[in-house]
C-alpha cells in the first residue's frame, strides 16, 4: 500500500529543548491512524509539522509524495484540516463560509455540506462566533466533508465537545472515511474516542516514538500482570532488574507493597519464564485484556 | 520576496538607528552655543559686544576694554539713541558730521534672511496694494495676482475670476518694458501693516531686475539698470523707513547689492559672499553704518560697511564647533522641506 | 478565487471601512465648511491672504485620521486571522500563500483608497471653488503625506498583527513607530513634494515586510 504520509528523520527543538531526534513513521492510505502521546510528547509538534505550520529543525515530512513546505496548492486540495478546537472563520455564517470555501474547490459538494448543517438547530444565517463548540465542530466536519480531500488532518477534534457531540463527530467521521477510502490522521486527549474511531496508533513517549501498530493488535494482545511478590522490601532493584528484562518488553512496572503490576504484550507463558529467569519470587500471576486507555497508560506510565 | 523584505527590513532599522542614535548623542551632550552679541561701533571704530554666557551681561569690545552699561550705550550712539536722547547724552554730531536725533531714528533698520525662508515651496500668489490711494493708512487688495508665462493674471478673491482687464493692462504694461515672463524671482511685503508700499521686486525669465507696484490703480514699472555681468538671484525688497534703499539683492555670485533711492542705483556691499540659500544675513543698520551678521553652520562672520558707498569698516568671525557626531534627519534649519540627508 | 478573498475580507472589514469611509469624508466636508464659514466672516481676501502669508492649511484636523483609519483597517483585517490561528485555515486553502497575502493587502490598499480618494476629493473639490489652483493644490499636496502615512500604517498594521511572536513583535512596533514619524515632520506647507515619490516607494516596499510575517507564521515561530 502506499503510504500517504511520510515523516522522515523529524528532528525539532524549542529553544534548547529537545522534543524529538529522527522520527520516523508512514501512514498508509485508507487507514485512520491515530497519534497519541501524553503531554508534551510532540504530538501538537507532529500535527504543525504536518498540516505545514511549522518548519522542523530537521528531516522532512511527505504528504502525497510532495514536501508539505514547498506544496503545490492543487495537492493542498487533496488535504482537509481540522485545526485544535473546531475553529473556524468566527465571522462568517453558515451559508456565507459554505460559499467562501466552494469558491476554492472544484469538487465542492455543497450537498454534503447542508446534509450535515440540516441537523444542526441554527439558522443559516448565524454567526460561527455565536454557536457552541459542538455546533462549530459540525460546522468544521460539514466543510471537511464537502470540500471531500483525500486525508484528513485532525488536531485534538474532542477539544471542547460534550460526549454527545463527540460520539457524533467519532461515528460520522469513521463512515465517511471508511466509506470513501479515506486516509485519516489525528490527534486527541481522549483515548476512549480513539478506540472507537482509529485503525492504528502511533504511541508517542518523550523524544521517540513508542510504538505504531493497529489498535486490534493492541486491545487483542496487550495485557495487564498483576502478581503478588515477597520482594517487596527491595523494590527499587525488583523494579530496575524488571525493566530491562526480556528487552524492555515488560512495561512501566509498579510495586504498591506486595502487589506488583507491569503491561506486555507477551503471553502469560513467556511473562512467567522472564520472571523466573530473573529469579523474582511470585505467586497468584494474573493477567486480563484492557482498553486501548490502560494499555496506553501502562505503556507510558502515569506520570 | 522574502530576501528583498530582509533586506529592506534592514534598512528601515539601519534608517532608524543612524537617525535616531546621533540625534539623541547630540541632545544628551549638547550644550547650547551662544555667540555674544557683536556690532560696530562708530566711536571705538571697531566692534563692541555683549557677552551673555555669564550670569550678568558683560560689555566689551575686540580689544577686551570693559565698560559699564552707560559706556557702552555711549560707543553705539546710533543703536541706543533712544536712550541717550532720554538722558540728554545724544550727540550733535559723530567724528565731525552733524547727527539730528529724528534722523538717527529714521535709518535705524533691521533686516533678515534666512535659508529656511528661501529654501521652501512658495505658494506663488502675491497681493499687490495700491501704493498711492490718497489715504495715510494702506489696505489690502481685493484681488491677488500670479505671474505665469502668459503674463500677470489678478484674480479678484471674492468671487475667485479672473480679471481680464487688468491682467491685460498690467501684463502689457511690463511686456512693453521688455520683461520677459515668467518671473523668475518675486519679491514683496504684502501687508498692510508698514509704512509705505513699493510694490514688488521681480527679475525675468532673462535675467533682468524690475520694479513693480499700482499707483491709482495704474502699474508703474521700471527696469533697474544693472551694472554688467550682474544677474539678479535672489531679491529682497525692504521698505525702510529712510526710503533712501528700494531693497537688496545678491547675484549669481553670491554678492550682495543694494538698490538705493532715488535714482535706482545698484551698489555691492563690500562683503566677500552672501549665500542667501545656504546662510543667515541679519543687517543692523543705522545713519552711518551696517553690521552685517552672516552665519553659517561652521561659522559667525560680521561685517561692519559705511552707508555711503557700502565699502567695508571692518570684519569679525567666530568659528562654530560643528558636531563630530554624523548621522541622518529629515529635516533642517536651512530649509524647509521633509527629505533624507547626511550630516 | 479572488472574489472569494474579497468577500472574506469585506466580512470582516465592513464595519471599519464603513466608518472609515464616513470619518474620512466627514472630516473632508467639516474641514471646506470652515474654510467656506472663514470666509463668510472674515473674507476671501483675509483667508487667502493667511494661507500665503501665514502658511495656513485648514486640513491639519484631518491630519491624523488616515493613519488612524490604517491603523484600525490593518487590525479589524488581520485580528480575526490571528484569533486562535484561524489564518492558518487561510493558508490552508489551495491558494499560493503568497498570491494570498497579496491579494488580502490589494483588498485593503483598494478600501483605503476609496476612502481616501473620496476625502480628497470631497477636500479640493470645494476649496478649488474658493481658492485659485495654487492655493487649493498647495493644501492638498500639503495633506499627501497625511494620507501616505494611512497606508504605511495600515501595512504595518498588517506586519504586526500577522506576527507570530511577542517579542518581534514589540520590534515591528518600535520600527513603525519611527517609521511612522517620518510623514509628520512638515515645517511648512509642500515640504514633501519632492520626498514624497520616494516615500511612497517605501511605503509599496512595505509589501515585503507583511511577508516575512506570514513566512515566520508558516515556519510556527514561537516565543
Amino acid at each position: 500500500m502506499e503510504a500517504i504520509i511520510e515523516c522522515r528523520n523529524l528532528t525539532h527543538f524549542y529553544g534548547k529543548r529537545l522534543i524529538y531526534e529522527n522520527l520516523n513513521f508512514k501512514v498508509p492510505e485508507g487507514r485512520i491512524l491515530g497519534l497519541l502521546g501524553k503531554n508534551g510528547t510532540g504530538k501538537t509538534t507532529t500535527i504543525n509539522i504536518l498540516s505545514g505550520y511549522l518548519e522542523p529543525r530537521k528531516g522532512e515530512c511527505l504528504i502525497f509524495g510532495e514536501n508539505i513546505r514547498s506544496m503545490n496548492p492543487a495537492t493542498r486540495a487533496r488535504i482537509g484540516l481540522l485545526i485544535e478546537g473546531h475553529v473556524q472563520y468566527q465571522f462568517m455564517t453558515i451559508r456565507q463560509i459554505e460559499r467562501f470555501y466552494s469558491a476554492f474547490y472544484p469538487q465542492w459538494r455543497k450537498d454534503a455540506y447542508y446534509e450535515l448543517m440540516a441537523k444542526l438547530k441554527v439558522a443559516p444565517g448565524q454567526r460561527i462566533a455565536n454557536m457552541s463548540c459542538g455546533q462549530r465542530s459540525q460546522v468544521a466536519l460539514g466543510l471537511i466533508l464537502a470540500q471531500n480531500p483525500d486525508l484528513l488532518v485532525l488536531d485534538d477534534f474532542s477539544l471542547g465537545l460534550d460526549p454527545g457531540y463527540r460520539r457524533l463527530f467519532v461515528e460520522y467521521l469513521r463512515e465517511y472515511a471508511k466509506a470513501e477510502g479515506k486516509t485519516v490522521f489525528l490527534t486527541s486527549h481522549i483515548i476512549q474516542d480513539m478506540e472507537r474511531l482509529v485503525d492504528d496508533c502511533i504511541i508517542m513517549d518523550y523524544g521517540r516514538i513508542l510504538l505504531q501498530c493497529p489498535v486490534a493488535q493492541i486491545l487483542s494482545n496487550f495485557r495487564i500482570y498483576r502478581c503478588q511478590t515477597d520482594e517487596y522490601r527491595n523494590g527499587e532493584a525488583l523494579l530496575q532488574s524488571l525493566s530491562q528484562a526480556g528487552g524492555g518488553k515488560l512495561y512501566h512496572p509498579s510495586l504498591i507493597r506486595q502487589n506488583l503490576e507491569f503491561g506486555s504484550f507477551l503471553s502469560d507463558a513467556e511473562v512467567g519464564r522472564i520472571l523466573r529467569q530473573e529469579q523474582i519470587g511470585y505467586s497468584q500471576l494474573r493477567s486480563e485484556r484492557v482498553g486501548l486507555e490502560d494499555a496506553f497508560l501502562s505503556m507510558t506510565g502515569k506520570y | 520576496m522574502k530576501t528583498f523584505g530582509k533586506i529592506f527590513l534592514g534598512f528601515l532599522t539601519a534608517v532608524i538607528i543612524l537617525w535616531q542614535l546621533p540625534w539623541l548623542a547630540t541632545f544628551a551632550s549638547s550644550k547650547p552655543s551662544r555667540h555674544p552679541f557683536t556690532v560696530y561701533s562708530c566711536m571705538i571704530q571697531d566692534f563692541a559686544m555683549i557677552d551673555a554666557s555669564g550670569d550678568e551681561l558683560v560689555y566689551t569690545d575686540r580689544q577686551g576694554r570693559i565698560y559699564t552699561e552707560e559706556q557702552f550705550d555711549s560707543i553705539l550712539p546710533l543703536l541706543y539713541a533712544r536712550q541717550l536722547f532720554s538722558e540728554g547724552r545724544f550727540p550733535t554730531e559723530i567724528h565731525g558730521r552733524p547727527v539730528r536725533f529724528q534722523e538717527a531714528r529714521r535709518h535705524d533698520f533691521f533686516f533678515r534672511s534666512s535659508p529656511r525662508d528661501i529654501n521652501k515651496v512658495k505658494p506663488g500668489i502675491y497681493f499687490l496694494l495700491e501704493s498711492m490711494s490718497g489715504r495715510v493708512d494702506l489696505e489690502m487688495p481685493d484681488d491677488a495676482f500670479r505671474v505665469n508665462a502668459r503674463g500677470i493674471e489678478f484674480i479678484d478673491m471674492e468671487t475667485n475670476t479672473l480679471k481680464p482687464e487688468k491682467s491685460r493692462i498690467f501684463t502689457e504694461m511690463m511686456k512693453s518694458k521688455g520683461f520677459v515672463f515668467p518671473a523668475r524671482q518675486i519679491s514683496g511685503n504684502p501687508t498692510a501693516q508698514k509704512e509705505y508700499d513699493e510694490g514688488y521686486l521681480l527679475s525675468d525669465a532673462e535675467g533682468r531686475l524690475y520694479h513693480l507696484k499700482m499707483m491709482r490703480g495704474t502699474p508703474y514699472f521700471r527696469q533697474i539698470p544693472l551694472p554688467e555681468d550682474v544677474r539678479p538671484e535672489h531679491l529682497f525688497l525692504t521698505e525702510v523707513e529712510a526710503r533712501d534703499m528700494l531693497g537688496l539683492f545678491t547675484d549669481t555670485q553670491n554678492r550682495l547689492y543694494v538698490i538705493r533711492m532715488p535714482g535706482y542705483s545698484v551698489q555691492a556691499v563690500d562683503i566677500p559672499s552672501f549665500d542667501p540659500e545656504q546662510e543667515n544675513l541679519s543687517i543692523l543698520g543705522n545713519l552711518l553704518d551696517w553690521t552685517l551678521t552672516i552665519s553659517s553652520p561652521d561659522s559667525v562672520r560680521y561685517y561692519a560697511v559705511e552707508t555711503s558707498g557700502f565699502s567695508s569698516l571692518g570684519r569679525y568671525s567666530y568659528a562654530r564647533e560643528s558636531s563630530r557626531i554624523h548621522g541622518l534627519c529629515f529635516t533642517s534649519s536651512a530649509d524647509s522641506y521633509v527629505k533624507p540627508r547626511f550630516y | 478565487m479572488f472574489k472569494a478573498v474579497f468577500f472574506k475580507e469585506w466580512l470582516k472589514t465592513r464595519w471599519c471601512l464603513s466608518a472609515a469611509f464616513v470619518l474620512c469624508s466627514g472630516f473632508s466636508i467639516y474641514i471646506a465648511s470652515r474654510v467656506m464659514k472663514a470666509i463668510e466672516l472674515q473674507g476671501a481676501g483675509h483667508i487667502w491672504e493667511v494661507t500665503v502669508s501665514r502658511d495656513a492649511l485648514f486640513a491639519e484636523p484631518i491630519t491624523f485620521v488616515p493613519l488612524l483609519i490604517g491603523l484600525a483597517l490593518g487590525l479589524f483585517q488581520y485580528f480575526p486571522e490571528m484569533q486562535r490561528k484561524c489564518f492558518k485555515l487561510t493558508l490552508h486553502l489551495p491558494y499560493p500563500a503568497l498570491r494570498m497575502t497579496l491579494v488580502m493587502l490589494l483588498y485593503g490598499l483598494l478600501g483605503l483608497s476609496l476612502c481616501f480618494v473620496a476625502s480628497l476629493i470631497l477636500l479640493w473639490i470645494p476649496l478649488a471653488q474658493v481658492f485659485p489652483s495654487e492655493l487649493s493644490s498647495r493644501i492638498v499636496l500639503s495633506s499627501l503625506p497625511w494620507f501616505a502615512a494611512g497606508y504605511a500604517a495600515y501595512l504595518f498594521s498588517a506586519w504586526i498583527t500577522l506576527e507570530p511572536t511577542w517579542k518581534r513583535r514589540v520590534f515591528n512596533m518600535i520600527v513603525a513607530a519611527f517609521c511612522l514619524k517620518i510623514f509628520f515632520m512638515a515645517p511648512a506647507p509642500e515640504a514633501y513634494n519632492a520626498f514624497l515619490p520616494w516615500l511612497s516607494l517605501c511605503v509599496i516596499a512595505l509589501i515585503s515586510l507583511v511577508w516575512l510575517s506570514v513566512l515566520r507564521f508558516k515556519a510556527g515561530k514561537q516565543d
